[in-house]
């Protein structure tokens, strides 16, 4: 297994977003889709998903409710709001643009200065 | 998010707080079963799997306090908390609890009250229009003038745009149940718009008023409004009688309007002041001059041109006009105690610092002791900003406490200081609690406070939780660092602590020089009283002298009276009339430059009563009348300083211009010991003491302005029985023969001593107080340092005993610690009192601001009190039992 690399400050939430816009989730399940999609290379605090979660629905961009888990138990599943998806949206596209402009410098050569 | 969803959130979240909770508990648990779960199906063993779901997750107790921020409702939530856990602690801790609010209540009360005072007294703007424009001008900047200067000054000068004078008038007020003295003025009809103060009823005086014939107006001032006309409206148009002639009232000024600010300052009634033939007169000098700078001149040039007129007035009349000053008003006013107070003030700085040094350390070694709390509270997930708003809350707890409190004990001591301090203090009427001065000292209080109160939480984050834990709260180096800012805040209230003691032992030295000196009478025992005849029968000159024989014959058959005899003016505490005289033989002096003394008309039996000792020659008799040759007594100084190397009795003197006039030469029958005349501590200045009844003014018959003034004596009596009983008896025996005199000033001689001494005392007593507030502040600051420190060593001296260290040893080294900060506090505060004691030199009397005296009695039991607050913590120590200390350390 690769090193797994450490999450950038600010991306939890963003990638938070990303994963229940796929489909609802519950917080474990969250942890396990970014894993997932990863591949297994971010390392998430798991502690610290929950404050993310609680903040998010704060700001309105997801909500909750109780349903229940695969193995029949009373879990708490996370959606996207009609909020969160503009918000994913902004998001993503600030990132994009931020990687890009970071991959940019990065493969700067000194001929190209 | 709208503000609406937000407080819907909010209240939500507040509503079902507890089910919020029960749900992150349960989602949080769901999320560490279905972790678990995952590992065991992956084949890791339920107990192992249980324990890596756990780390993985991290702080539970630190998530759920995250998630609770996150919704943002735990302000209110844990702000009750923190609350709940303060009160808690303070409770648990109720010595320092106590003393903590107790420090800041005595920090915050005495520097509110002072501060109140101070802003009254000093800093506030004189309550008339654009006061500070005001100025007055006297003689050598207190005395009067006479009114052909102010008429010259008003009509020749340009700096000003107004200018008024007023003259002292105390009238009886008859025609009513009760005559009464009143204090009042004779006021231009200028003065009242120039104040700029609008009347509560009707108006004030209007031109022309003060024309001669035209001056029998009267405005009234509230009090006596309030006192003696029931606060009636429809007083205005009303006469009323002052010394026997109808005025009509036709304005009452507002409540809080004073006016002269300086001099005659109970004044209560003001009339126009109609100048009549002294409008020539430059001799009598009696107006005291008020004026308002035109804008745009400053006071440097309305100097200047008073100056340039003065000086050729001076030409033109030469022995007039000399030394005319101009002093802003509120100068004049606040001038005398500005001294007095800024002492105080400085004083009351320095007990705030003391407190507030004193507040810092007592949280400084709290915080100690409370390491092992921020310790358990931040391994069981407390952040760091939730542990520093818990200490936060804790301070502003505390801070509050204590303002409460000092403010509580402001308006205490507020009263107190207003019921202490000397009449002579200006505007002290106005005094009331300043809300800022509190708010500012409750600031500056609680900043400490609160800025001590953090070390603990701020601490915690360079603390390592696990070190902590495991060596029982007992800190490694910090502590070091720590008590040397502890020991910094010790020697600087030691320091203060001093300098307020030297001040304050200067000042009991100075009472005490006060206490020792003699005033060349004895007051205790006597008892005076003015009598008035102003508007009574007896005010008839025919009538007056017998009727002033009788008073004093009747006064003198009351029982236990042993000796009674009359003065115009009570020294020390009654005007104080000075003139010119000549002396017989001697070439006419330059104008300006006669021999003068203090003249006091008395009545046979007055050196008696008062025990003023004649030196030599004889008494007044009553032979000595209007038939007999004129006499009169002179002191001491008088004796010394114009007739030097000779014997006055026999010589003669005239206090009249016109030394044609056979009858006005006095001979010099007897030489009074000097006496007290206008201030307690003044040297001895010349006086002499005219027969009353050989004084054709004084019995009335003189016909001249000045005998309209010199209507009323004052009685004095010696008496064995109780002072108050005497001067019932005597007011009855003067109401005897008429109901309609005026008895006013009943005072007993040792209240008019005391009242003389006022100031002084009042200063002692406060630097009294604050020292000895600064005194037990310090001592507990000592005392807190050593034991705490002590504390901290237990184990270090049971190594040293269990090494053979003897008690002796252990006295030795906790006390040195002690004695170490004292003598540097002390160095430290002689030097800053060595500096500081000459600003206060103006309130000394008989003691140097640099009285080795003091200085070293003041160090020396500074010493040993702290020497005595070392003992306390050290005796603790040397019973420390060496095998305890190891074993339990």
């Amino acid at each position: 297994m690769e090193k797994q690399l450490d999450l950038l400050q600010g991306t939890l939430d963003m990638l938070i977003l990303k994963a229940i816009s796929l489909s609802p989730l519950h917080g474990y399940g969250i942890l396990l889709r970014i894993q997932q999609i990863s591949n297994e290379r971010l390392e998430i605090q798991q502690g610290s998903l929950y404050p993310a979660l609680y903040r998010l629905e704060h700001h309105g961009w997801i909500k909750s409710e109780w349903g229940e888990s695969e193995n029949k138990r009373r879990a708490r599943y996370y959606r996207l709001t009609t909020g969160g998806k503009r918000r994913l949206r902004s998001e993503a596209e600030r990132w994009n643009q931020m990687s890009a402009v970071i991959a940019g410098i990065l493969q700067t050569t000194p001929e190209e200065i | 998010m709208n503000m609406w969803t937000r407080l819907c959130s909010w209240t939500a979240a507040m509503l079902c707080r507890t089910r919020k909770e029960r749900e992150m508990d349960e989602e949080m648990r769901f999320h560490i079963d279905a972790h678990v779960a995952d590992l065991v199906g992956r084949g890791v063993a339920q107990q192992e799997a249980q324990r890596q779901a756990r780390v993985e997750f991290g702080g539970i107790e630190t998530a759920k306090e995250e998630c609770r921020d996150a919704v943002g409702v735990s302000f209110l939530e844990t702000l009750f908390q923190d609350v709940r856990h303060g009160i808690r602690a303070m409770l648990r801790t109720p010595v320092f609890t106590a003393i903590a609010v107790i420090v800041l209540a005595l920090g915050i009360g005495a520097n509110t009250a002072i501060l109140s005072v101070v802003d009254a007294v000093l800093l506030r703007p004189l309550a008339y229009r654009d006061s500070d424009r005001l100025v007055t001008i006297l003689m050598n900047g207190e005395g009067p003038v006479s009114v052909a200067n102010y008429v010259d000054w008003r009509d020749q000068s340009h700096s000003f745009a107004a200018m008024g004078a007023a003259d002292y008038w105390s009238p009886n007020l008859t025609g009513v149940d009760a005559p009464e003295h009143i204090a009042g003025l004779k006021v231009t009809q200028s003065l009242f718009p120039m104040l700029g103060v609008d009347p509560l009823l009707g108006r004030v005086f209007v031109e022309g008023e003060d024309k001669d014939g035209a001056d029998r107006e009267v405005i009234l001032s509230y009090r006596l409004w309030q006192r003696r006309f029931s606060s009636e409206r429809n007083v205005l148009g009303k006469p009323i009688v002052l010394d026997g002639n109808a005025y009509t009232v036709v304005g009452v000024m507002p409540e809080g309007f004073h006016f002269a600010p300086f001099w005659a300052t109970k004044a209560e009634l003001w009339v126009p002041n109609a100048f009549g033939a002294r409008i020539h007169n430059r001799g009598g000098n009696s107006l005291r001059i008020f004026a308002r700078l035109k804008d745009g001149v400053s006071l440097t040039r309305a100097r200047a041109e008073i100056a340039s007129i003065t000086a050729r007035l001076e030409h033109q009349y030469p022995g007039t006009n000399r030394d005319a000053v101009m002093t802003p008003l509120k100068e004049k006013v606040v001038g005398p105690v500005e001294t007095p107070l800024l002492v105080l003030l400085g004083a009351v700085a320095f007990v705030l610092l003391i407190t507030c040094s004193n507040v810092a350390h007592m949280l400084l070694a709290r915080a100690a002791t409370r390491q092992k709390e921020v310790a358990v509270r931040s391994a069981l997930g407390a952040g760091r900003g939730r542990l520093i708003r818990q200490f936060l809350t804790e301070s502003i707890l505390l801070g509050a406490l204590g303002g409460a409190a000092g403010l509580l004990l402001a308006m205490i001591a507020t009263r107190a200081l207003l019921a202490t301090s000397p009449a002579n203090i200006p505007r002290v009427q106005t005094v009331s609690i300043d809300l800022r001065a509190a708010l500012f000292l409750f600031s500056a209080t609680s900043l400490t406070s609160v800025g001590f109160g953090l070390a603990p939480a701020l601490q915690a984050s360079s603390v390592n939780v696990n070190d902590t834990l495991k060596e029982g709260g007992r800190g490694g180096n910090e502590g070091v660092r720590r008590n040397r800012l502890r020991s910094l805040l010790v020697v600087s209230e030691f320091a203060l602590a001093l300098m307020l003691l030297v001040g304050a032992g200067l000042m009991i030295r100075t009472f005490a020089a006060l206490e020792a000196v003699n005033p060349g009478f004895n007051p205790h025992n006597v008892i005076s009283m003015i009598v008035s005849v102003s508007g009574s029968k007896e005010e008839d000159p025919g009538r007056r002298e017998l009727f002033y024989r009788q008073l004093l014959e009747r006064v003198r058959s009351l029982p236990g009276v042993q000796a009674a005899g009359a003065i115009n003016h009570l020294p020390l505490a009654g005007d104080l009339w000075g003139w010119h005289f000549a002396i017989e033989g001697r070439p006419k002096p330059r104008p300006g430059e006669e021999p003068g003394a203090v003249y006091r008309m008395v009545t046979p039996g007055y050196f008696s009563a008062m025990r003023l000792p004649l030196v030599r020659g004889r008494d007044l008799t009553e032979a000595d009348n209007v038939t007999a040759p004129g006499v009169v007594i002179v002191n001491e100084q008088a004796a010394r300083q114009y007739w030097p190397g000779e014997d006055p009795i026999g010589k003669r003197v005239c206090f009249v211009d016109d030394t044609t006039n056979p009858a006005a030469w006095l001979t010099i029958i007897g030489i009074a010991k000097d006496a007290k005349q206008d201030s307690w501590t003044d040297k001895a200045t010349p006086e002499a003491y005219l027969a009353a009844f050989q004084n054709h003014d004084y019995l009335g018959d003189s016909g001249t302005e000045a005998s309209k003034h010199m209507n009323y004596i004052t009685l004095v009596a010696r008496t064995a029985l109780d002072p108050a009983l005497a001067a019932s008896a005597m007011k009855e025996a003067a109401r005897s023969f008429d109901r309609n005199l005026a008895i006013t000033q009943v005072v007993t001689m040792d209240g008019v001593v005391v009242e003389a001494n006022s100031q002084p005392r009042f200063e002692m007593l406060l630097l009294t107080i604050f020292a000895a507030v600064a005194l037990v502040l310090a001592v507990v600051g000592i005392y807190g340092v050593i034991s705490y420190s002590a504390s901290r060593r237990t184990h270090e001296i049971g190594v040293r005993m269990s090494l053979g260290a003897t008690r002796g040893d252990v006295l030795f080294l906790v006390v040195r610690q002690g004695v170490w900060l004292a003598v540097a506090g002390s160095v430290a505060g002689m030097a800053g009192a060595l500096l500081l004691s000459r600003l206060m030199a103006k309130l000394l009397y008989g003691v140097q601001p640099t009285d080795p005296a003091t200085f070293v009695v003041v160090a020396i039991g500074l010493g040993l009190v702290a020497m005595l607050a070392c003992y306390i913590p050290a005796r603790r120590a040397m019973r420390i039992d060496p095998i305890a200390a190891l074993r339990y350390e």
